[in-house]
């Protein structure tokens, strides 16, 4: 019996040290100097050797290809390494920010964030943002300084918080072999899906098309996008919604699977859209319907549907957190995703045909030059076409608004 | 019946604290990781640790959504305690005839093996493919997807329920087989020799013995199928959302409110399970084997 005090102390040590040990592992790191740059050659020199996170959407197989096949080894040159974090939802990106933000670390692993709406203003009023680093960026001289799409994102002025990346408009198709006398506008899309029971629906908000898709309906109802106002007041949604909620209420028995329930979010509407279970689809990517009709998924007969009364359209951006431990790098990032060799890059149909949100007009003939031989879709219209008549996003306090109003108005009826 | 096939020992005073301190080591880390947890997530119910602005402490994150709460928790039992009545029966069954060594038990355990190592994910994900509108069963059967029943996302949560049944009846027969291989298995043969018949033996040996792991089987199961979130995002439907989902999709909301407001969900779930568990160490003390 002699060994067991030493037993016990031996297990009473073993005891006290690990939590101490997992302890100290919590323990707030101290907070890193100011990361403000005066120049971009300094950025250019801290950049070297940094490896910068861009944490994005991973649903859209050319995003990703376009990230790691040519993104990234562009900024290889800069000696930056390019590390593509995929996340199902942006806002799982802005809540690793939060965590780490709570947790006091000023060395986050988020580097970069693809990003734009409400996940902009909720990080900008959590203070989440570095801001004004755009203007250092020399690829912004290419771009617009009175673009209203790149002057406020969802009504939340931009302020140097984020770099402009790409454009989108938001977009409906349609089986052409299934419709052969499309409707023309929204209110005639909604009275299509009444006609054609179970043939039409649409992704549950809080997912972002769902989310879109109400308040184009919003705009709809309301007799135009002109009669919503932008910024957000209690009076304007209590006195606009009621009638967005009765008619989505009045359309849902006609709904696939008579309302009951809805698809979870773009992937889930394209599933159904691919196994002809519905007739129309509705995506904030068209760049994404190339790919999927000439591989198959889509029926052949895929159509867009130019609406007259214009859809909803906006630019994305990338987000630097506050708190990165890359920051030199995430600019250097950002600086060249926004070059014009990038951006044709990118808007190219069979690399992932996103909008460019440099002005065209300002560039130099060679560069203009570029644009303006970039191949057709077969399916996709330009982006001159799809934004006809487009309108801009409503300010971002609607969203959650509408959001949490349909969740009651409508799903749970 | 009174039946002790391992009897309690007091044991001294020494004895006792020595025990204790053995245990200790594991008992504190886990109270840490657990407790720091679920700590972290009773400071940011109650207001206590917001990401950004002014501390304001309240319950005011319980009370939220209390429509959405109620619904939630209805519906996230009632899929666990489903899936886990069905793991049991078909597990327990499946345990009988593995333990009895007739042809197929191999096969059988087999595949209770094989089953046990797919993850829940990837098991959700095939039940999907093959279960949903347009998948490959009605495919195979040349339903069109609208006269197929709505397995998944149909008001009646079926494909999530044959997820968790299927996975938790494997990973209970597998347990309930360790259990009956040990000398219940000479009971059984005594019992035989006796003269009692299948559905006796069974009936007055078998299930007596082996009701302690059928009753922690199924408590493990019903938490698990409580908690978990990838099945249920995958196979179920919008609304009513069961309790992780929602916690889930208040955690990623946009506002700054929304992450108390997961956080309460959580804790909801957890006292669930905490009653849960609870409730099977108090079935466990009346079974004939504890006592």
């Amino acid at each position: 019996m002699s060994s067991t005090p030493r037993r016990y102390r031996r297990s009473a040590a073993l005891a006290l040290a690990v939590p101490l040990i997992a302890l100290t592992a919590c323990a707030a790191p101290e907070s890193s100097a100011s990361t403000a740059y005066e120049d971009w050659d300094a950025v250019l020199e801290d950049a070297e050797g940094q490896t910068v996170q861009l944490w994005m959407y991973g649903g859209d197989d050319q995003g990703n290809a376009y990230v790691d096949d040519i993104l990234a080894p562009a900024v290889a040159e800069y000696g930056v390494t390019l590390e593509r974090v995929p996340v199902t939802d942006t806002a799982d990106a802005l809540n690793r920010v939060f965590t780490e933000i709570q947790a006091g670390r000023d060395d986050g692993t988020v580097d970069l964030i693809w990003v734009n709406g409400d996940n902009f203003r909720t990080g900008k009023e959590a203070d989440a943002w570095l801001c004004g680093w755009t203007d250092l960026l020399p690829s912004m001289a290419a771009t617009d300084p009175d673009d209203p799409l790149l002057q406020s994102d969802f009504g939340t002025p931009v302020d140097g918080c984020e770099a402009p990346w790409q454009k989108a408009q938001f977009t409906l198709a349609y089986n052409a072999e299934a419709i052969p006398n499309p409707p023309t506008t929204l209110a005639g899309v909604l009275d299509w899906a009444e006609a054609n029971p179970g043939r039409f629906t649409y992704p549950a908000p809080p997912d972002f098309t769902g989310s879109v898709f109400v308040r184009e309906v919003l705009a709809s109802v309301s007799g135009g996008a002109d009669e919503v106002p932008a910024a957000y007041s209690d009076e304007a949604f209590d006195e606009l919604s009621p009638a967005l909620y009765d008619r989505l209420s009045e359309l849902a028995p006609s709904l696939w699977r008579g309302g009951d329930t809805y698809p979870a979010n773009e992937a889930e509407l394209g599933q159904l859209f691919a196994d002809r279970q519905i007739d129309i689809t509705m995506t904030y990517g068209p760049a994404t319907l190339t790919d999927l009709v000439a591989d198959g998924t889509y029926p052949p007969e895929t159509t867009v549907l130019p609406l007259e009364d214009g859809t909803v359209g906006n630019a994305s951006f990338l987000g630097l957190p506050a708190n990165s431990d890359s920051v030199a790098g995430a600019m250097v990032v950002a600086n060249v995703a926004l070059s014009v060799e990038q951006q044709v890059a990118k808007a190219q149909p069979d690399v992932w045909g996103q909008f460019t949100v440099l002005d065209i007009e300002s560039l130099s003939d060679a560069d203009r030059e570029l644009f303006d031989t970039l191949p057709e879709s077969p399916v996709v219209p330009g982006y001159e076409v799809l934004s006809e008549n487009a309108h801009g996003e409503l300010a971002a306090e609607w969203v959650p608004a509408l959001d949490e109003g349909w969740r009651t108005g409508v799903l749970d009826r | 019946m009174s039946f002790a096939p391992v009897a309690r020992r007091q044991g001294s005073a020494g004895q006792l604290l020595r025990g204790a301190m053995l245990v200790l080591p594991a008992a504190l880390v886990t109270l840490l990781v657990v407790g720091g947890g679920i700590g972290a997530t009773l400071l940011q119910a109650l207001g206590l640790m917001p990401i950004a602005g002014p501390v304001t402490p309240g319950v005011d994150a319980f009370l939220a959504h209390p429509d959405d709460l109620a619904a939630a928790t209805g519906v996230s039992i009632a899929v666990a305690t489903v899936s886990t009545v069905i793991a049991v029966i078909v597990g327990t069954a499946a345990a009988v005839v593995i333990a009895s060594g007739r042809a197929g038990s191999r096969l059988l355990a087999a595949l209770g093996a094989t089953t046990v190592t797919v993850p829940h994910l990837v098991g959700a994900a095939t039940i999907g493919l093959l279960l949903s509108d347009a998948g490959v069963l009605p495919r195979l059967l040349g339903i069109p997807p609208e006269s197929w029943a709505p397995w998944v996302g149909g008001p009646l949560w079926a494909a999530a329920i044959a997820e968790f049944a299927w996975k938790e009846s494997a990973f209970v027969a597998l347990v309930v087989t360790g259990t009956l291989a040990t000398r219940i298995a000479t009971y059984d043969e005594t019992a035989a020799l006796l003269g009692a018949g299948r559905w006796r033996r069974f009936r007055h040996v078998l299930l007596p013995l082996t009701a302690p792991t059928i009753v922690i089987c199924a408590a493990i199961s019903f938490v698990y199928a409580l908690g978990s979130y990838e099945v249920s995002w995958l196979l179920g439907r919008t609304y009513p959302e069961p309790l992780p989902v929602l916690a889930v999709r208040l955690f990623q909301g946009v506002s700054l409110s929304s992450r108390p407001e997961a956080a309460a969900v959580a804790l909801v779930t957890c006292a669930i399970a905490l009653v849960a568990v609870a409730g099977t160490f108090a079935a466990l003390r009346r079974t004939a084997v504890w006592r």
